[in-house]
């Protein structure tokens, strides 16, 4: 699976390893902990931690040093922690093992070292009384407390919120910089890792591809993966553009036995037919850079050009009016609420793209759940067209099926597994008292995957056989086969890689110019949200506290909440400094047992 | 489907095929009448031991009443109280348990509760005194078996509902115009049901058992039906004289009810749906 790595790692530096899902970043963690899945194995080489080679020790060194002088942070922090035990407990349980003697000091210690106030209360609660990212702090106080040579971080931020991740990563660094640690990070964001890492390695398909320090490894990609992984990333600042679709996907472990030459040949825009039968070795790229490529002074032809969106098909017609709508859940004993919305007013009009944006739990879903009529608003209205939809009844729900459609985030659980792809994107002509015939259906399904770019072949898989893109290709064909006017899309880029999402934001634009077609996108990533919409909302603990054309708002943000989630985000140019707002204390959530532990909270 | 033919469940099921048989064809298989007493030879052993005779297979009891048959028809009353009862008890707890699940809220509180008193009563205890209150007879023992263990199915299937509700897919079907009924049906139900199969299996072993205990304290069916239960009643006065005329119904009980568990266990093994499906992906 992984070829010929090498990287070294120095003390007191970190070093990122970059790549899509698949590369192989988290086959390099498990080599370190000798947690390999079952089937593989070190096949030769080997990993040097000064004079251990951690390839081959005995399980009493191994034991020695995994946990002690490697230390492992973990990419989702609320299942790492033990649910059933207190933080504490976790804590004293960890630090015995570590041989550390006045154990709740020490605790003590390193929790303020994470910036989280008020320890001796935090020690009693458990796991899912803490938001993501104070677990995640604690698990990073647990990694530092046995003074560590090296720290392995997969992807430590990727379930955080980007303000939390700023600061989570601000934080890694801090205690990095001061312990001397070494550190081995491990993420699929090129732009996040060139601001904390010394040095990149850039993965693909289980290769290393490319090889260089952090800053001008992202101002002059050598590599022309690296270079297209860069033009699929929208930015937050020039004028917007195209984006690199990337055709393919990355080759997987089967692929893989059976290719030969460059393994990135067959998406390669610049691949030649020497690419396809010699393996490309490094090669020197500039001062301290390595590239593995044929062409190493080619990737700069790479380059898309055009603008991404065709201008906005501004008819007067709203397709959407919020006024005023407000959203209070409250236990059915009714004793306490929570405003989730709060008088929120909004207006879409008919192809017109809005991005929704703000920090888990600011109420994104709830507008979204208002406008499907999964939830009932407290007060307030919401109109789909020329009808008041509010009370959500049976009439309301036949009148939306036309109107509004929903794109749910996670396409794994928005795609039952027990039904067909022709199946499931038809399920509208089968509901209602007149359902269609199947071979009807499966016409209309043809159509449908034809619309979406997937191949009428899929019509009899299941969605276990399709990738992460094409999952999320059906779950959009799904919402579109009653042809709504609007489009409620929940997150439904996040989970995916960048070339994947380039893929998937280009559709969205295409039916919008083939349908004028108008959506809600609702996401938490400002750089897909300005590439996609021409106006934004913000959304803050249940207020939309500004809205406005996305240039405007990204460019001079009133709001001082707007301003901190700006704030957040690398900017693109690796020369201008990343400020995010200084690391300020998490507010530590009521004690009261909260609805996550019952329900599956949404990201 | 491969995975179905699992050790467990073929050794499962060929068991209770067995039974299953022994209790269909029971009329053809036995020549006596499992009632028919033969006062002259009481307490007979089986036919291959010394004293033994071909005329009863497996030897008589205290009234000099053919074991065999009496057995076979024995097996007739466990498999009937066993599937009745279990697929009683299994509808009025999928029943509950989807309502409970899918439409949370007050339903699911009420119901939630409901359950826990149900379930702080030992199993046995309610059943006797279900059985004391209904009087004798098959049909009591399976109302019996039914109303005592409908939360077995209640508080698993419960889960598994709530759990299917939150995936995104339930709630594209309402998206789509699907009634509540038919979001049930359609969506979620498939996913409980490998579940639902398992329990039942469970179940209908927990029954024969259930059968056995009320018909051998003497609460169970009337006392001109032939069960395990009773079989074994009536032999512990002879225990020392004629062991057999205790241990053979006892041997079909211990069968019956080990069919019926490796069947739900091998089934639970391999119809775990999130198993199948992190083996397929
Ligand atoms: N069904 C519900 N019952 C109780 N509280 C809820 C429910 N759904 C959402 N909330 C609460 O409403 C707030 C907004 O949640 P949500 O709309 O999911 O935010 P986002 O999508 O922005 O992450 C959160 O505090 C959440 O806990
Ligand atoms: S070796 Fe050829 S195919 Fe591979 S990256 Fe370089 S140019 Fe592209
Ligand atoms: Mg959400």
């Amino acid at each position: 699976m992984i070829r010929r790595l090498t990287f070294n790692l120095a003390p007191g530096r970190i070093l990122g390893i970059v790549g899509e899902s698949g590369a192989g970043k988290t086959m390099i963690g498990r080599v370190i902990a000798h947690a390999l899945p079952a089937g593989f194995a070190v096949t030769g080489g080997s990993l040097r931690l000064d004079d251990d080679n951690l390839v081959r020790l005995t399980p009493a060194r191994r034991r020695a040093l995994l946990g002690r002088d490697i230390a492992f942070v973990p990419q989702e922090p609320m299942t790492a922690l033990n649910p059933v035990m207190t933080i504490g407990a976790q804590f004293s349980e960890h630090l015995k093992r570590l041989g550390i003697t006045s154990r709740r000091t020490r605790a003590l210690e390193l929790l303020d070292a994470v910036h989280l106030r008020d320890g001796a209360a935090l020690l009693r609660r458990y796991p899912h009384q803490l938001s993501g990212g104070m677990c995640q702090r604690v698990l990073i106080a647990m990694a530092f407390a046995g003074r560590p040579r090296v720290i392995v971080a997969d992807e430590p931020t990727t379930a955080l919120d980007v303000t939390i991740q700023a600061r989570i990563v601000q934080l890694m660094a801090e205690l990095q910089r001061n312990a001397g640690t070494a550190m081995l990070f491990i993420t699929h964001d090129l732009r996040l890792a060139s601001r904390i890492c010394d040095e990149i390695v850039v993965l693909y398909a289980g290769r290393a591809v490319e090889r260089g320090p952090a800053a001008s490894l992202l101002a002059e990609p050598a590599h022309p993966y690296t270079r297209s992984l860069q033009l699929a990333s929208p930015t937050m600042t020039g004028p917007r553009r195209a984006l690199l679709a990337l055709a393919h996907r990355m080759p997987g472990l089967l692929e893989l036995a059976g290719m030969s030459g460059c393994r990135f040949a067959p998406r390669c825009p610049i691949a030649e037919a020497d690419c396809l039968t010699m393996d490309p070795l490094d090669r020197a790229a500039g001062p301290m850079r390595v590239a593995a490529c044929l062409r190493v002074d080619g990737a700069h032809r790479i380059a898309v050009s055009g603008l991404p969106v065709a201008p906005a098909i501004a008819s007067g017609k709203p397709v959407l009016r919020l006024h005023d709508a407000s959203k209070r859940f409250r236990s059915f004993w009714g004793a306490t609420g929570t405003w989730a919305v709060h008088d929120a007013s909004l207006v879409i009009g008919a192809g017109e793209f809005v991005g929704l944006v703000g920090e888990s739990g600011s109420g994104k879903s709830t507008v979204a759940r208002l406008i499907m009529g999964l939830e009932r608003a407290t007060s307030g209205r919401v109109v789909l067209g020329d009808r008041d939809v509010t009370r959500a009844s049976a009439a309301d729900a036949r009148h939306r099926l036309h109107w509004a459609q929903m794109v749910f985030q996670d396409p794994q659980s928005a795609l039952n597994p027990r039904r067909m792809v022709g199946d499931i994107v038809t399920q509208v002509l089968q509901a209602g008292r007149r359902p269609l015939d199947r071979t009807r259906r499966m016409e209309r399904a043809r159509e449908l995957l034809a619309e979406v770019g997937l191949g009428a072949d899929l019509l009899e898989r299941y969605p276990a056989q399709l990738s992460g893109g094409q999952r999320q290709r059906v779950n959009i064909a799904r919402a579109l086969c009653a042809v709504p006017r609007l489009l409620v899309a929940d997150e439904i880029v996040s989970g995916l890689d960048v070339s994947v999402q380039a893929q998937l934001l280009a559709l969205l634009l295409r039916l919008r110019a083939e349908r004028g077609i108008a959506l809600l996108f609702i996401s938490h990533d400002l750089s897909v949200v300005r590439h996609l919409c021409e106006r934004v909302l913000v959304m803050h603990r249940g207020d939309i506290v500004e809205q406005g054309p996305t240039e405007t708002v990204f460019a001079s943000p009133r709001h001082p909440y707007t301003r901190r989630l700006l704030a957040a985000v690398p900017p693109d140019d690796p020369a201008l400094p990343w400020q995010p707002f200084p690391d300020e204390a998490e507010l530590m959530p009521p004690a009261g047992p909260p609805r996550a532990a019952v329900a599956v909270p949404s990201r | 489907m491969n995975a179905l033919l699992s050790g467990r469940v073929l050794v499962g099921a060929a068991l209770i095929l067995f039974v299953s048989l022994c209790a269909m064809f029971a009329p053809l298989l036995a020549s006596h009448d499992p009632g028919e007493q033969d006062l002259l030879n009481i307490l007979l052993p089986p036919a291959w031991s010394s004293g033994g005779d071909a005329a009863f297979p497996l030897g008589t009891d205290s009234l000099g009443r053919d074991q065999f048959a009496r057995l076979l028809y024995g097996a007739r009353l466990a498999l009937l109280v066993a599937v009745t009862a279990a697929c009683g008890a299994a509808v009025l707890g999928t029943v509950l348990a989807h309502i409970a699940g899918y439409f949370g809220g007050f339903l699911d509180w009420l119901i939630g509760r409901a359950v826990e008193v149900w379930m702080s009563f030992p199993p046995v205890i309610l059943s006797l005194i279900l059985m004391v209150g209904l009087g004798t007879g098959a049909d009591r023992v399976v109302l019996a078996i039914v109303l005592v263990d409908w939360t077995r199915f209640c508080r698993v299937l419960r889960a598994e509902v709530l759990v299917t509700t939150q995936r995104d897919y339930v709630t594209a079907a309402r998206l789509s115009g699907f009634t509540h009924l038919q979001t049930l049906i359609r969506e979620i139900l498939p996913a409980t049901l490998p579940l639902l199969i398992t329990l039942l299996s469970l179940e209908m072993g927990i029954a024969v058992i259930v059968e056995a205990i009320l018909s051998f304290v003497g609460l169970g069916v009337a006392a001109d039906q032939v069960a395990w239960g009773q079989m074994i009643a009536d032999a512990r006065s002879n225990f020392a004289l004629a062991p057999w005329t205790l241990l053979l119904p006892m041997a079909a009980i211990f069968f019956t009810v080990t069919g019926f568990n490796l069947l739900g266990d091998g089934l639970r093994r391999t119809l775990d749906v999130r198993q199948t499906i992190a083996r397929s992906a």
